[in-house]
C-alpha cells in the first residue's frame, strides 16, 4: 500500500512539475519594472480584455445550441449519432490554423454564408465576431462532451417520473435534468473559456486585427524579443489562474452548500 | 378504471405483444413475472413513456393511448424510488404539487398529511441522501399519493429491500390500498409477495400475459407448465389418459377428481401438484387422496427464510416431488426423515390439477 501510494504520488507529481517549472520560471524572471509598465500599457489591457470578452461570448453562445445538442447526444438514440459524435469532437484534432482557413472559407467575404452576414452588417474577418467564432469552433468539445457527461449521470427515469408528476418535456429537463447536471455544464464552460482565451492558430488566420493576448505576445516576440513578450505572457497567466481558481472554488462551494 | 386493449410495443429487440388487460377501480394488482419479461415495460407504457405499436390503453374511461404522461393522471414508483437528489424531501412530495400551481398554503397541508400519514414527517427537511431504503419508499409513494393518481404503479418496490423492511413495507402498501382505496398496478418477480398483496394475478412471460385472475384461482387452475412454475408449483407429472385414467410412471391416479366429468380430454396431460398437496404420512380420510404409494426421501433441507423444512421424495420410475413440512411437523417425523428411508405419501385430490401437455414441451 505504501508503495503504491509512492508510485502513485511520484508520478503524479512529475506531471505538476513539467506544468508549473516553465509558468514559474517565466512569471519570476520577468523584470518587475517592465512588468508594471506593461500592466499599464494599453494596448496590453485592451488586448486582455479582448480575449476575455470574445472567449467568453463565444462560451455563451455555445451553451445556447450546445447544451441541448449535449441533451440530445445524451438522451437520444438516432442514426448517425456517433457520427455526430465524432463532427463534435473534430475540432480537437485538427490543426487549428487548419480550423481557422476552413472558417476563412465559409465565413470569409467569397462564401454566400460570410455574405449573408456582411449584408446585416456582421463580418467575421478582422472583427470580434470572427475572434468569437473561431474562438468557439476549437472549443465548443469541452463544453458539448462535459455537458453530455453531466446529462449522462441524471438517471432518465427522474425525468420520467417528473412528467407523470405533470411536468411537461421542458418542465422535466429544466427543473430536473438541467438542475442536476448544471454543474457538469459550469465546469464545461470554464474549460471552454479557458480554451477559447488561450486559442491563437485560428484566431490568426480569420482575425488578426484586433489583436488577442496570444497574438499580441507572438507579435512582441517576433518584433521586439523575448524581454517584452514575457510580460505580457506572465500578466496572461496571472490573470488566468486568478479567475479560474475563483470559478473552481465558487462552483465548489455550492456544491457544499 | 385502466383498460388495455391488444397493447403491442417495440423496445429494441424485445417487444410487448398483444397484451389486454382489465383493472377495475380500487383492485391490487400484481404482475408476477421473471426478470426481462417486459413487466417495467409494460408499466412504462402504461404510464406514457413507451408509445404502443397497437391497441388501446382507457384510463378511467377515457382513451388515453395517445396521452402525454403528465395528463394521465398515474403516479409511479421505481424500484430505486428514484427521488430528485436536488430537492428535500418536502421539495419532492411538493414537486407535483407546484407543477399544478395549487397554492403554497395547500401544498403544505397536503405535504404534511400525506407525510402524517405515511409517517414521515420528522423527514421532510432532509435530503433523500440520508434517507434509509424504506423511508425513500415512502418518501416516493407520499410523492405519487399526494396527487391522488387514478392509478399507482409499483414498479418492484420491495426488490432492494431488506427482509424486515420488506414485511413492514408490505403491510404498509396494504394498508394504503385498503385507506386510500387506490388502484394500484404493481409489478415483482416475488411469489409471496404477488400473493400477500394482491386480489387480482397477472402472469407475464417473453412480452406476453400468460393468465390472469384471482391468485388462488391463479395458482389452482394454471393455463400452462410456464404459469405453473412462475406461481410456484414445483411438482409436475406427465400422464396419459387411458380409458378415463391416468396413468403415471408412479400409477394410475384417481382421475374423477381432477376432471370432473370432463369428457373432452387430451391424451396426454401434465398434472399439477402444489407442495402443500403431498402429504407425508397421509393422516387424512382415503377419499380425500387421489394417489398413495411409498416414495423414498432424496433430501431433507431446512429452509431458514421461511422457517419450513423441504422435503424432496423420489419414485424408482424418475419422478422427483417437493413438499414443505413447518418445523413441528419435521420433529414429529424426524426419525423418519432421514436420506433413502422410505415413507408413505399421498396426493391430496383438492390440490391437484392438470394442463394440456402440448403446451408443456
Amino acid at each position: 500500500m505504501k508503495n503504491f501510494r509512492i508510485v502513485i504520488s511520484g508520478l503524479s507529481g512529475i506531471l505538476v512539475l513539467i506544468i508549473v517549472i516553465p509558468l514559474v520560471r517565466m512569471v519570476f524572471s520577468a523584470d518587475p519594472g517592465v512588468l508594471r509598465s506593461t500592466i499599464n500599457d494599453p494596448e496590453v489591457v485592451q488586448s486582455i480584455l479582448l480575449t476575455l470578452r470574445a472567449a467568453l461570448w463565444a462560451t455563451l453562445s455555445c451553451i445556447l445550441f450546445g447544451v441541448p445538442l449535449a441533451y440530445a447526444l445524451a438522451r437520444w438514440r438516432f442514426p448517425g449519432t456517433s457520427i455526430v459524435q465524432g463532427i463534435v469532437d473534430l475540432p480537437v484534432m485538427i490543426p487549428h490554423t487548419a480550423a481557422g482557413i476552413a472558417l476563412l472559407m465559409v465565413y470569409g467575404r467569397e462564401f454566400f454564408l460570410g455574405k449573408t452576414f456582411s449584408l446585416v452588417g456582421i463580418s467575421f474577418t478582422g472583427t470580434e465576431f470572427g475572434i468569437s467564432l473561431a474562438m468557439a469552433f476549437v472549443s465548443l468539445p469541452f463544453l458539448v462532451n462535459a455537458a453530455r457527461d453531466g446529462f449522462l449521470s441524471v438517471d432518465p427515469r427522474l425525468e420520467r417520473v417528473a412528467r407523470t408528476l405533470g411536468a411537461s418535456p421542458w418542465q422535466a429537463f429544466f427543473k430536473v435534468s438541467l438542475a442536476l447536471s448544471w454543474r457538469s455544464i459550469l465546469s464545461g464552460a470554464i474549460m471552454m473559456w479557458a480554451r477559447g482565451i488561450a486559442e491563437f492558430g485560428a484566431v490568426i488566420v480569420l482575425a488578426y486585427h484586433p489583436m488577442i493576448a496570444p497574438i499580441l505576445i507572438w507579435e512582441r516576440l517576433e518584433n521586439y524579443g523575448l524581454k517584452y513578450a514575457r510580460p505580457v505572457a506572465v500578466i496572461l497567466i496571472l490573470l488566468c489562474l486568478l479567475i479560474f481558481s475563483a470559478l473552481r472554488w465558487l462552483s465548489r462551494q455550492k456544491k457544499e452548500v | 378504471m385502466l383498460r388495455l386493449e391488444g397493447i403491442s410495443v417495440r423496445l429494441g429487440d424485445f417487444r410487448l405483444r398483444d397484451i389486454s388487460l382489465h383493472v377495475r377501480a380500487g383492485a391490487y394488482l400484481t404482475l408476477l413475472g421473471p426478470t426481462g419479461t417486459g413487466k417495467t415495460a409494460l408499466l412504462e407504457t402504461i404510464a406514457g413513456v413507451h408509445k404502443p405499436l397497437s391497441g388501446r390503453i382507457h384510463i378511467n374511461g377515457r382513451d388515453a393511448t395517445h396521452l402525454a404522461p403528465e395528463k394521465r393522471h398515474l403516479g409511479i414508483v421505481y424500484q430505486d424510488y428514484a427521488l430528485f437528489p436536488h430537492l428535500t424531501v418536502f421539495q419532492n412530495i411538493a414537486f407535483g404539487l407546484r407543477l399544478k400551481g395549487v397554492p403554497e398554503r395547500k401544498i403544505k397541508g397536503a405535504v404534511d398529511e400525506m407525510a402524517g400519514f405515511l409517517e414521515i414527517r420528522p423527514l421532510l427537511k432532509r435530503s433523500p441522501g440520508r434517507l434509509s431504503g424504506g423511508e425513500r419508499q415512502r418518501v416516493a409513494l407520499a410523492r405519487a399519493l399526494v396527487l391522488e393518481p387514478y392509478v399507482l404503479l409499483l414498479d418492484e418496490p420491495l426488490s432492494a429491500l431488506d427482509r424486515v423492511t420488506r414485511s413492514r413495507i408490505q403491510k404498509e402498501l396494504k394498508r394504503i390500498h385498503t385507506q386510500l382505496g387506490v388502484t394500484i398496478i404493481h409489478i415483482t418477480h416475488n411469489l409471496a409477495e404477488a400473493f400477500f398483496l394482491a386480489d387480482h394475478l397477472a402472469v407475464m412471460k417473453d412480452g406476453c400475459i400468460l393468465q390472469e385472475g384471482a391468485p388462488e384461482e391463479v395458482c389452482r387452475r394454471p393455463a400452462d407448465r410456464s404459469v405453473a412454475e412462475l406461481v410456484g408449483i414445483e411438482n409436475l407429472i406427465t400422464a396419459k389418459v387411458k380409458d378415463n385414467r391416468l396413468v403415471t410412471v408412479m400409477g394410475d391416479v384417481d382421475s374423477q377428481k381432477i376432471f370432473a366429468g370432463r369428457d373432452d380430454l387430451p391424451e396426454r396431460v401434465c398434472l399439477t401438484l402444489p407442495g402443500w398437496s403431498i402429504e407425508i404420512f397421509p393422516a387424512g380420510k382415503p377419499q380425500d387422496y387421489i394417489w398413495q404409494g411409498n416414495l423414498s426421501i432424496s433430501s431433507v433441507y431446512p429452509m431458514n427464510d421461511t422457517g419450513m423444512v423441504e422435503v424432496t421424495l423420489v419414485h424408482n420410475g424418475g419422478e422427483s416431488l417437493k413438499t414443505y413440512l413447518s418445523r413441528r411437523e419435521a420433529k414429529a417425523m424426524s426419525p423418519y426423515l432421514k436420506t433413502g428411508t422410505t415413507v408413505p405419501v399421498g396426493f391430496l385430490g383438492k390440490g391437484v390439477h392438470w394442463v394440456p401437455q402440448e403446451v408443456l414441451i
